[in-house]
């Protein structure tokens, strides 16, 4: 259903829903924005054409969240985790289909991510598309958009003084039941926005034979050449939408189990378990070796490691479900 | 501006010429505003050498990457020589190894406060002395250079390379020492409270990328303490007493070893200052021994050097 939302009375509708729901939105933090609470004195939706500095899956697998917490005598029991109802305003259509994307991580019919999926179902995520388009995205190529309706309860199109609402769930709709039906000139100069985004983000690369191709590139000198400069932070992979890695460690001062964000780029991503791969070969990498992350990819270490990384990405994408089968083996740190 | 063509020719003479296997500098990068590292193996790549005031990167961060042996070619500025004599200091490269082409520095230009001036769609950036010009979609917007510096570039006191084999281009005025110094007694003038509240502010953004960490030079340790497991120094997550935890030792871990290039600043995704630490421990480094990292490529670190005749015993 199409509605028309007066950009005057936006900041009502928002502080209205507060009274049922958290609402969240792009505000400015310093120089970036990030999504966060709305309170009384909020400042105006940012609406320029970018995505949040953390992008949304931030609010789904936050970067530091217990899982466990340990009681006396060896016992432990679920983290408490009180998630109130939410409104996400104002997502990109890239980053609401990235966290439909890691749905298929995150909930599986064979393991499910409890603490993710009650986000998830207690989430009600508005899109706002991109009428202007940005100069490095190429959402058209992957199967993306400016417009792009996956993973949003509703999106909304600017039209210069309203946004025109398109409702796509019954979650969606519930928000906006005090809104008058959009007039169908509203729908057709919406429609025309649409276009013109699409039309300015024309496809970037082929994604035919995508799969082979990087098959038969697997050790082209390009991977050599683009590698070189990169430094091993964790900054693409924390601020990617979709990449979902994360670590299980026992922060034992304050009793509890957690899951931090994590990373390839990081060199213990690749030493986990932490200690053991070294004390069960009794591996010590050359220097000249493992002088980098960027350059752990050497046959030696992929061949000790490699088992041992897939066993514990196996345990990681099932989620903490797995988690009490860690208890029958103490840390290494706690030894 | 240096002459380009003069950085060029001198990397390609390095590489015809064998002295050098590989020339580190930067070349064009997919957008207009990042320039990016490039390493240089042979005479005919060379043409796509740039450089200019938004090659953020501090270059020596590479010569720990690179094989130990390897004779490595660098184009440097101040900050950079800096950091290579302090890296020759610790022992990670030896100095015959070493080319450096020198380059006198007038700042590195800060591209996000750039965009926040200009907008995101800029097509290009044009250096012409005292300006910049910059192009949009909309056309042409002229922007005084000296406002658009990085922090840390701002109070330069060594724009100027201090030990490089050839300088291209003639050196500049240094800048004025006060200018570090009034930083830090502006920011200990603050009261106790908004002096954590500011730290509490800038530390707790962080998201434990450690982007700070790879962008520094002098951060080349094997296993940082923040990836110790036994013992463990700190929590890892992103938790108040996390985030605090590494600012503080990161910036202890640089005493006497940071030559405020500024490089961790502008690494960080999140836009954190974490330069006003650094600059104390450099403040007092300067007041209480008279040092300065890197100036040479001889003298330790006060808090590295030991002597068996030191009248200060070691303690545990």
């Amino acid at each position: 259903m199409n509605l028309i939302l007066e950009k005057q009375t936006l900041q009502d509708l928002l502080q209205f829903w507060r009274q049922d729901y958290d609402v969240y939105l792009p505000q400015k933090l310093e120089r970036f924005s990030h999504f966060m609470p709305l309170t009384d004195n909020c400042e105006p939706v940012n609406n320029e054409p970018h995505n949040t500095r953390i992008p949304p899956k931030a609010l789904f697998l936050p970067m530091t969240e217990a899982l466990v917490k340990f009681t006396r005598y060896g016992g432990y029991e679920d983290a408490k985790h009180e998630i109130q109802s939410r409104v996400v305003f104002a997502v990109r259509p890239c980053d609401a289909q990235a966290v439909q994307l890691l749905d298929t991580s995150f909930i599986q019919e064979e393991y499910t991510d409890p603490l993710w999926q009650e986000k998830r179902e207690k989430t009600i995520t508005i899109g706002l598309g991109c009428h202007k388009t940005c100069p490095t995205g190429f959402c058209t190529t992957v199967g993306c958009g400016p417009f792009n309706k996956a993973g949003l309860d509703a999106i909304l199109t600017d039209l210069g003084a309203d946004y025109l609402v398109e409702t796509l769930t019954e979650k969606g709709s519930s928000l906006f039941l005090t809104l008058p039906e959009a007039q169908e000139q509203m729908v057709t100069m919406a429609e025309v926005i649409q276009q013109k985004a699409f039309n300015q983000m024309p496809v970037a690369f082929e994604t035919e034979y995508l799969k082979e191709k990087l098959e038969q590139n697997f050790d082209s000198e390009y991977w050599d050449n683009v590698s070189q400069s990169c430094l091993g932070c964790g900054v693409c992979t924390f601020l990617c939408p979709t990449c979902f890695c994360f670590d299980i460690v026992d922060e034992t001062q304050r009793r509890e189990r957690v899951r931090n964000w994590d990373s390839c780029m990081f060199r213990t991503y690749s030493l986990e378990p932490p200690g053991t791969t070294r004390d069960l070969h009794g591996w010590n990498a050359p220097a000249s070796e493992s002088a980098t992350s960027t350059s752990i990819g050497s046959t030696k270490l992929i061949k000790l490691v490699a088992p041992v990384v897939v066993a514990v990405y196996a345990i990681a994408r099932s989620g903490w479900t797995f988690a009490p089968c860690f208890a029958k083996h103490k840390p290494c740190h706690l030894r | 501006m240096p002459d380009l063509d003069a950085i060029r020719t001198e990397a390609r003479r390095l590489l015809e010429e064998g002295l050098v296997e590989v020339v580190v500098a930067f070349k064009a990068g997919d957008t207009p505003l990042h320039p990016q590292p490039a390493f240089f193996r042979s005479a005919d790549e060379v043409d796509e050498l740039v450089y200019d005031g938004l090659c953020q990167n501090n270059l020596a961060t590479y010569l720990t990457r690179l094989p130990k042996q390897a004779k490595v070619g660098m184009v440097v500025r101040g900050c950079e020589n800096r950091s290579v004599n302090a890296l020759v200091v610790e022992r990670q490269k030896a100095r015959e190894d070493l080319y450096l082409v020198g380059v006198p520095c007038e700042g590195i230009l800060d591209w996000q406060t750039i965009v926040a001036e200009v907008g995101e769609a800029i097509t290009s950036v044009t250096e012409t002395g005292h300006d910049l010009m910059i192009e949009t979609s909309a056309g042409y917007q002229l922007l005084e250079r000296h406002n658009f510096l990085h922090d840390s570039c701002k109070r330069c006191i060594h724009p100027n390379p201090t030990s490089a084999e050839i300088l291209i281009g003639d050196p500049i005025a240094e800048g004025d020492p006060s200018l570090p110094r009034s930083a830090v007694e502006s920011f200990e003038a603050r009261s106790i409270d908004e002096r954590y509240a500011w730290f509490q502010k800038e530390a707790e953004r962080c998201i434990r990328c450690y982007a700070c960490r790879q962008a520094c030079p002098m951060c080349y340790c094997e296993e940082c303490f923040v990836d110790h497991i036994e013992p463990r120094w700190t929590e890892s997550g992103a938790t108040p007493a996390g985030m605090q935890g590494w600012h503080i030792v990161r910036a202890f871990h640089q005493t006497g070893r940071c030559t405020s290039c500024g490089a961790c600043e502008r690494a960080c995704p999140m836009d954190i200052k974490m330069t006003y630490l650094t600059e104390k421990l450099n403040h007092d480094m300067r007041e209480k021994y008279n040092f300065e990292a890197g100036l040479d490529a001889q003298s330790q670190p006060p808090f590295a050097a030991v002597t068996l005749d030191d009248k200060n015993r070691f303690k545990i």
